[in-house]
């Protein structure tokens, strides 16, 4: 049916599409219930409809249709997954060398003529076969410019796929957390099967809430979230990303306001949605950069544009050309214009050394998509003090072009912005804890394990976009929010508010590792963190659903007995986000604090990227046992609470005890499938070119003077940095120095809180007591709710009202009164009409008659008056008329 | 077959009046009757506007698959309208252009005169299927039925008249026709302030009238024999009685004819010319918009010293004869349509008519009181269609007609839409009336298309393409989900009998249904990606990036920053409706009915079409695009 011999990639396409088929099929199914439920009685057919579609219990079918969608997904994802790492290697060797055959055929073409054009197109078809296996993409909205000549740059926004290792893994990671939620979420959520379902928080005026459940409603957004996900992980470029990122976004907002009747939920659902918008905000400036100046905004392509490729093809000085790799290799490449034109009318640039300071009007090389043999500028054999280079302003996918440096720092930052909305990041790291409202297996998927999680994927799947000075902003970003977010988990006391901030730390984690260069460990932990937070996330929605909805800590206590495996699974959590050897967790980590000293060990001046997460680990080892010792350890503090508690039925015990045997296992393996390295693969030249110089040798096709041709190995990228200045290296040397030191914090962090909350040899209320300023900093998370109050919402508002004001008081002021004035203005041109211009008629007439009833007098009726009359006239009028026209006399008499 | 499109298109606009017409028939009190005949003309002027797309999917050549390459630039309106002009009349046509041309007064050279093209056909769908649906919703209107429905129908014909009409003067008439019915309909189907609203919406209507008025008359004036050439000329009826085309010659023997002998010899005393002195005297004049866009496109070239005989057939024609070329080139300097500041008066009365319909800010105070006081069918019509009008206006006639004009002021432009975006948005963020909340919606989404339309800058064109389509894929989604809003919002008001936000909450529980069309509705308009608001905002933005006026380089970078910004306040005033009117608790609406068939039927068309162009843009950009585009590369050749 699906040509999947030839293009195994589709299976991905299938797999992300079940669960959309599975939100339609529920969202009608769904609507036509809602329907048809007050109408059962109108016709018998609607009633059988009705009864059909579940009637008023409708049962667990939603949830069977969903969780078999994902489930089948995961089966998917399983399949391309072993396939695909069957043939990536060999697959990825055979692309680079078609690829490298194919810009050698073209130069030959360009110089040899038509014999080697034939060659060419076969070789790449071959390609395009090759490739064509895991990705693909169609447009999506065109936008030809009938006869407008400069269409050469970008005209269609795309959608499609691209698979790699950090897909796979992703996608893999994504579809098997999604299935045992989606199990544990059959458990968690039966309440909602009761007719009515009663809403303890939720008060009216005849006692709590009652209304219907939801059931089905739930699995419904579900399978939304999980399709917009999974389509957010193979996108090929960033328009679908953006599209996916909204999608996610608003799963998350009807997710999280679940309980809609609850103002927190729907405030919170608000609050998650905005200030992910603000986020989107920056992520479309970014779009719109990358659009302008790069022409495309697929992934490969924009990176083979905005990054020196590997090797070109030189032909200088007329010799038979050989490819050659590049002193810039992976680089950005920055040049000063030079303000003259080239032959072509390009503008002609000059290219900086890499360690060069740049200038405000410091231009970025976008080098043609395919690299070809003009490109001798920065090639080795040319080292010679100016390079210059002809670049045009319009991006075309076969020109070297330029953009402002700015610009593009601008696009990195724009697009960091976008993840830090989505991860939770300082400073829009405010919703996540809020979004705790929802469901917990909600918090769990969503909000733990993959949609936050896709800001750091983007951030590591757009690497090669950001420039060092990204870089370091994404750094910094991490180590704040890891630290300011581990401080307020200290004082939290409900179990998932303390989830929720640990989730956002560990996500800071994950972006200070990418942003110094930890791809891998980023990445990494991303993977990890996903299980073990998930794990975390439903043993608290265990405890929670136990406990009969309560998440107050100080409320619990002393539940080990009564939820042994809850409470057992948990603490293997807490061992792997603690960084206990062995666990998962502590590799990801080791590896996100060994890249941290590397890097530290270079550039003293960002010592805090190295001792901020060192300390965090510590607090983020404290705050995890402190969560567990409090809810399962000592006295039960609630005995309400404790009575009623009760183990969770097994439709949601056994999603935890996998996902505890993979929080401790996940990051183990032979070394060729282990997980680290199963996405080393994957990494972006880009990084090594970036933070390292670990040489990686190549062998390409060099074409002697003879003429013959010959396999050679190669150096791929030569840059010249001592290994003391290369962080890449450094992480690498002081791996297990640095993973001593983070050890020794957990383990010190694990011990205080035994001290303080297991043996209850110190009491914490005396710190509390001690430190009163710091608790209420803490305690009110900083203040960033109040703060962003005050200089965002209230004054967004009061514009608003502004505006409103303005619009009826000035703006319909001036209508209004222009009426009002017009219509007065007629009132008085009434008046006038009546009073003067009829006045003025009248008056005539009256004159008139006033004249003629005088006149009147001399219509005497004797012939001697009016001949009187008439002479007098008749004088009268000859003195006028020779007072009129002077002349008339003389001309008369002539 | 001559006569098919003139049949057809004139159907399109007329069946409504018709059916109009036939409601005189029907006897007193048979109101529910004559809801039905009424939605009967509503449906089978829909099925003849799909008649009509059709013809024009056949014209454009467009097969069903997607590879297929595009139309080419054959079919733009103004090659069909020319090739309809030259076609002789006494032989049977080839094939069909969907231009329909007529004398119609012919001593004014005004003609009847329509003709669709990827600009109007869309919108003519559009319209069609809103008063469709419009007459759906306009079930509960109890009062006056029979005069009701018939001003609704001549609003219909006034509507599909203006997007039809390529002749200045007929687009004129139909402009006025859909004024009254909308005012009374205002006025008498209003809620409680409607005289107020009725009287506003008139009076700032007609004032953009009256200033359409005077562009009209100054375009007529003006002689654009240069321009057509011979081509325009037509008169009624040759001597057999036959309809003809009076060719320039005739004209000139007809001027001829008229001169008095003494006149003659005195010419011939000067030894001049007769039929010279006669050529001299030809003035032609013209409401054709086809014609005028030419002539705006020799008054830009003209004004920036380009022009080239190319671009003027007066002066391609008079060839080598240097007297001939300086008689056209004194004919232009002499009309002021060619000066630079007539151009720009021209260009800004037509803007401030047509803006006052998009609505423009500070124009724009007539939408929120003419939505609140309108019936909710009649918002609908006026958010979906009416609205649309006004940027119809700008793309088709102040635009084309003006070029120079719209370039010089196009920062000045971009600048009214991001006020319009962004005022709109803060102003609906603050509203407590549920209707005047989607009226400043509509106002911050029309900005899109305004700022859409105005990013014309010097090499910037693709971009300006992508800007151009954007709009106008924006105009359609806006039809959508605004007519949708209003529709919800009627629905609720037809069961609370109140629009007030705050007293809302928990309608979602009574009414899944309703909870879950609005979430759709609302999130199209919020710009959700994968409904149908995302797409026309997302190219604006794109193309408002790389505007760059000459005036200030940078600014289609800070504009397109603001809009990026702006969707944050939108999310946040639809997202805080959402909350306020479907989410929480409410016992007194508790045992609201959910949605009835008819209110289903009239919305699910709208969630669907919403769905479908978030999805699927390209079967919308695929007939749309050739013609957009075709505006923009005529616009800046």
């Amino acid at each position: 049916m699906l040509p999947l011999d030839k293009h195994p990639g589709l299976i991905y396409v299938v797999a992300t599409l079940l669960p959309l088929a599975s939100f339609v099929i529920l969202l009608i199914a769904g609507g036509v219930r809602q329907y048809l439920r007050p109408r059962k009685q109108e016709s018998s057919l609607a009633g059988t409809l009705y009864t059909l579609l579940g009637g008023d219990a409708p049962g667990k079918t939603a949830a069977y249709v969903a969780t078999a969608a994902i489930g089948l997904a995961f089966l998917c994802a399983v399949y391309g997954f072993v396939k695909f790492n069957s043939e990536a290697h060999h697959l990825s060797h055979e692309i680079k060398h078609l690829k490298e055959a194919i810009v050698e055929l073209k130069h030959e073409a360009e110089h040899e003529g038509d014999k080697f054009e034939a060659k060419l197109k076969a070789k790449q078809g071959e390609l395009a076969e090759k490739e064509g296996r895991w990705s693909g993409r169609v447009n999506w909205v065109v936008i030809l410019p009938g006869g407008l000549n400069d269409n050469k740059h970008g005209t269609a926004l795309q959608v499609g796929f691209y698979i790699d290792q950090l897909s796979a893994v992703m996608f893999a990671m994504v579809t098997f957390i999604a299935t045992l939620i989606h199990l544990f979420s059959i458990g968690y959520m039966s309440e909602e099967l009761h007719q009515p379902v009663a809403d303890h928080e939720v008060h009216t005026a005849h006692g709590h809430l009652h209304r219907r459940g939801r059931f089905g409603r739930f699995f419904l957004f579900l399978s939304l979230f999980c399709f917009s996900m999974l389509n957010l992980i193979i996108a090929d470029n960033l328009f679908q990303v953006f599209v996916s990122w909204e999608l996610v976004g608003i799963c998350s907002f009807l997710l999280i306001g679940f309980y809609y009747e609850r103002t927190s939920a729907s405030n919170a659902a608000n609050k998650a949605f905005i200030t992910n918008r603000v986020g989107d905000a920056g992520f479309i400036i970014g779009l719109l950069i990358v659009w302008t100046y790069v022409g495309t905004l697929n992934f490969q392509e924009v990176f083979a544009r905005i990054r020196c490729p590997d090797k070109a093809f030189s032909a200088a000085r007329g010799e038979h050309g050989k490819v050659v790799s590049l002193e810039y290799a992976g680089l950005i490449v920055r040049a000063n214009p030079q303000g003259s034109k080239s032959a072509n009318e390009g503008d002609m640039v000059s290219i900086l050394k890499p360690d060069e300071s740049i200038r405000a009007d410091t231009r970025v090389i976008i080098f043609p998509r395919e690299p070809d043999g003009h490109f001798e500028g920065v090639g080795p054999q040319s080292r010679a003090e100016v390079k210059e280079i002809d670049v045009f302003e319009r991006p075309r996918p076969d020109q070297y072009s330029s953009m402002p440096y700015w610009l593009l720092v601008a696009a990195g930052l724009g697009i960091f912005l976008g993840c830090v909305g989505k991860s939770a990041q300082f400073p829009l790291h405010v919703w996540l804890p809020d979004a705790m409202e929802g469901p917990t297996p909600v918090s769990a998927l969503i909000h733990a394990a993959t949609m936050v999680a896709a800001g750091v994927y983007l951030v590591g799947r757009c690497f090669p976009l950001f420039t060092p000075e990204a870089q370091l902003v994404i750094a910094y970003t991490g180590a704040i929010t890891l630290t300011v977010a581990a401080s307020i988990a200290v004082v939290m006391t409900d179990i998932k508010k303390v989830l929720a901030y640990s989730t956002v730390s560990q996500l800071g984690y994950m972006m200070l590792a990418l942003g110094v260069g930890g791809w891998v460990a980023g990445l990494f932990h991303l993977i990890t963190h996903a299980f073990f937070k998930a794990l975390l996330f439903l043993g608290s929605g265990s405890v929670i659903y136990g406990c009969h909805h309560q998440q107050d800590m100080l409320k619990m206590g002393g539940l080990y007995p009564k939820m042994k495996i809850t409470a057992i699974t948990m603490l293997t959590g807490v061992l792997a986000i603690g960084g206990i050897p062995l666990f998962s967790g502590y590799y990801s980590k080791d590896a996100i604090m060994a890249d941290a000293l590397g890097f530290f060990m270079v550039y003293k001046q960002h010592f805090l990227l190295f001792f901020l997460p060192l300390i965090t680990a510590g607090i983020t080892a404290f705050y995890m046992s402190r969560m567990w010792f409090l809810t399962f350890t000592g006295k039960p503090r609630d005995a309400h609470v404790h009575e009623h508690a009760h183990e969770s039925p097994w439709i949601m015990t056994v999603p935890l005890i996998i996902l505890a045997f993979f929080s401790v296992s996940i990051a183990w393996g032979p070394e060729e499938v282990a997980l680290e390295n199963t996405l080393h693969h994957a990494m972006p030249h880009a990084v090594m070119a970036d933070f390292g110089v670990e040489p990686l040798v190549d062998s390409v096709i060099v074409r002697t003077p003879d003429g013959s041709k010959r396999r050679e190995l190669t150096w791929s990228g030569g840059k010249t940095k001592p290994l003391s200045e290369n962080s890449r290296h450094l992480a690498h040397e002081y791996h297990d120095l640095a993973g001593t030191m983070a050890l020794g914090m957990g383990l010190a962090g694990i011990l205080l809180a035994a001290l303080l909350y297991y043996f209850r040899v110190l009491d914490p209320a005396d710190s509390k007591e001690q430190f009163p300023g710091v608790y209420r900093l803490l305690a009110s998370k900083w203040y960033f709710d109040e703060l962003y109050s005050a200089i965002l919402v209230r004054p967004a508002l009061a514009v608003a009202n502004w505006f409103r004001a303005f619009d009826t008081n000035v703006i319909d002021g001036v209508v209004d009164s222009t009426a009002l004035a017009t219509v007065k203005t007629s009132f008085w041109s009434g008046r006038f009409d009546n009073g003067i211009i009829d006045g003025l008629v009248n008056l005539t007439a009256s004159v008139c008659f006033a004249i003629g009833a005088w006149l009147r007098r001399f219509q005497t009726g004797y012939i001697r008056s009016y001949i009187l009359f008439l002479v007098l006239a008749a004088v009268a009028i000859w003195v006028i008329m020779s007072f009129l026209f002077g002349t008339g006399a003389p001309a008369a008499g002539h | 077959m001559v006569e098919f499109d003139l049949i057809l298109m004139s159907a399109v606009i007329f069946l409504p009046t018709l059916f109009a017409l036939g409601l005189l028939f029907f006897p007193p009190g048979k109101d529910e009757l004559m809801r039905w005949w009424s939605l009967l003309g509503t449906a089978v002027t829909m099925v003849a506007s799909l008649f009509l797309f059709i013809d024009y999917l056949a014209m454009l050549d467009v097969q069903p698959d997607f590879t297929a390459a595009r139309p080419h630039e054959k079919t733009t309106l103004l090659a069909r309208a020319e090739k309809e002009a030259n076609r002789p009349l006494e032989n049977p046509r080839a094939g069909r252009e969907l231009v329909v041309r007529y004398p119609w007064i012919a001593r004014f050279n005004i003609e009847y005169y329509l003709g669709v093209d990827g600009i109007s056909m869309p919108l003519i769908i559009l319209t069609t299927l809103l008063s469709f649906l419009a007459m759906l919703a306009s079930w509960k209107i109890e009062r006056h039925v029979r005069g009701y429905c018939m001003l609704f129908l001549l609003l219909e014909t006034g509507m599909l008249g203006t997007f039809m009409a390529l002749d200045f003067f007929l687009f004129y008439i139909f402009w006025e026709v859909m004024l009254l019915p909308m005012y009374f309909l205002i006025g008498v189907w209003g809620g409680p302030r409607r005289e107020y609203a009725a009287i506003k919406f008139f009076i700032y209507t007609l004032l953009g009238s009256v200033f359409i008025l005077i562009a009209l008359l100054g375009f007529y004036f003006t002689d654009v024999q240069d321009v057509a050439g011979t081509r325009v000329y037509k008169d009624a009826k040759d001597d057999k009685g036959k309809l003809t085309r009076v060719q320039y010659d005739r004209k000139v023997e007809a001027i001829m004819l008229s001169m008095s002998p003494q006149e003659k010899q005195a010419i011939v005393k000067r030894k001049g010319d007769v039929r010279a002195e006669a050529e001299k005297r030809v003035v032609m004049n013209t409401f054709d918009l086809m014609t005028l866009a030419k002539a705006g496109r020799v008054a830009m070239k003209k004004i920036e010293g380009t022009l080239t005989a190319a671009d003027l057939p007066g002066l391609e024609a008079a060839g080598k004869n240097e007297a001939k070329k300086e008689a056209v080139r004194k004919r232009l300097d002499d009309q002021i349509f060619f000066q630079p500041a007539w151009q720009l008066a021209f260009f800004l009365l037509l803007f401030v008519g047509f803006a006052i319909k998009v609505p423009v800010f500070p124009f724009h105070t007539w939408l929120p009181d003419a939505h609140v006081e309108a019936p909710t069918p009649i918002s609908m019509i006026l958010a979906g269609v009416l609205l649309k009008l006004g940027g119809y206006g700008i793309l088709r006639i102040a635009y084309p007609i003006c070029p120079w004009a719209a370039y010089t002021l196009a920062w000045y432009l971009a600048l009214f839409g991001i006020i319009n975006i962004l005022y709109g948005a803060f102003a609906a963020m603050a509203q407590k009336d549920f209707k005047k909340l989607v009226a400043y919606s509509s106002v911050s989404h029309m900005g899109y298309v305004i700022l859409g339309i105005a990013v014309w800058s010097a090499g910037g064109s693709q971009y300006w393409a992508y800007g151009m389509n954007g709009a106008m894929y924006q105009m359609l989604a806006h039809g959508i989900s605004s007519a949708g809003m209003f529709f919800l919002v009627g629905v609720i008001y037809d069961r609370a009998h109140h629009r007030n936000l705050d007293n809302f909450r928990g309608l979602n529980e009574p009414m899944p249904v309703y909870g879950g069309i609005s979430a759709i509705i609302f999130f199209a308009a919020l710009g959700l990606p994968g409904l149908c608001g995302f797409v026309g905002e997302f190219m604006v933005v794109l193309a408002t990036w790389n505007f760059s006026p000459a005036a200030f380089p940078n600014g289609g970078k800070v504009l397109a920053v603001l809009a990026a910004l702006t969707v944050v306040i939108t999310a946040a005033y639809i997202l805080w409706t959402i909350q306020r009117v479907y989410f929480g608790v409410n016992d007194t609406y508790k045992d609201y009915p959910d949605m009835d068939r008819r209110e289903l039927i009239c919305a699910i068309p709208l969630v669907i079409l919403a769905v479908v162009m978030g999805i699927a843009p390209d079967l919308i950009f695929k007939w749309m695009e050739p013609h957009v585009t075709g505006l923009v590369d005529f616009l800046v050749r």
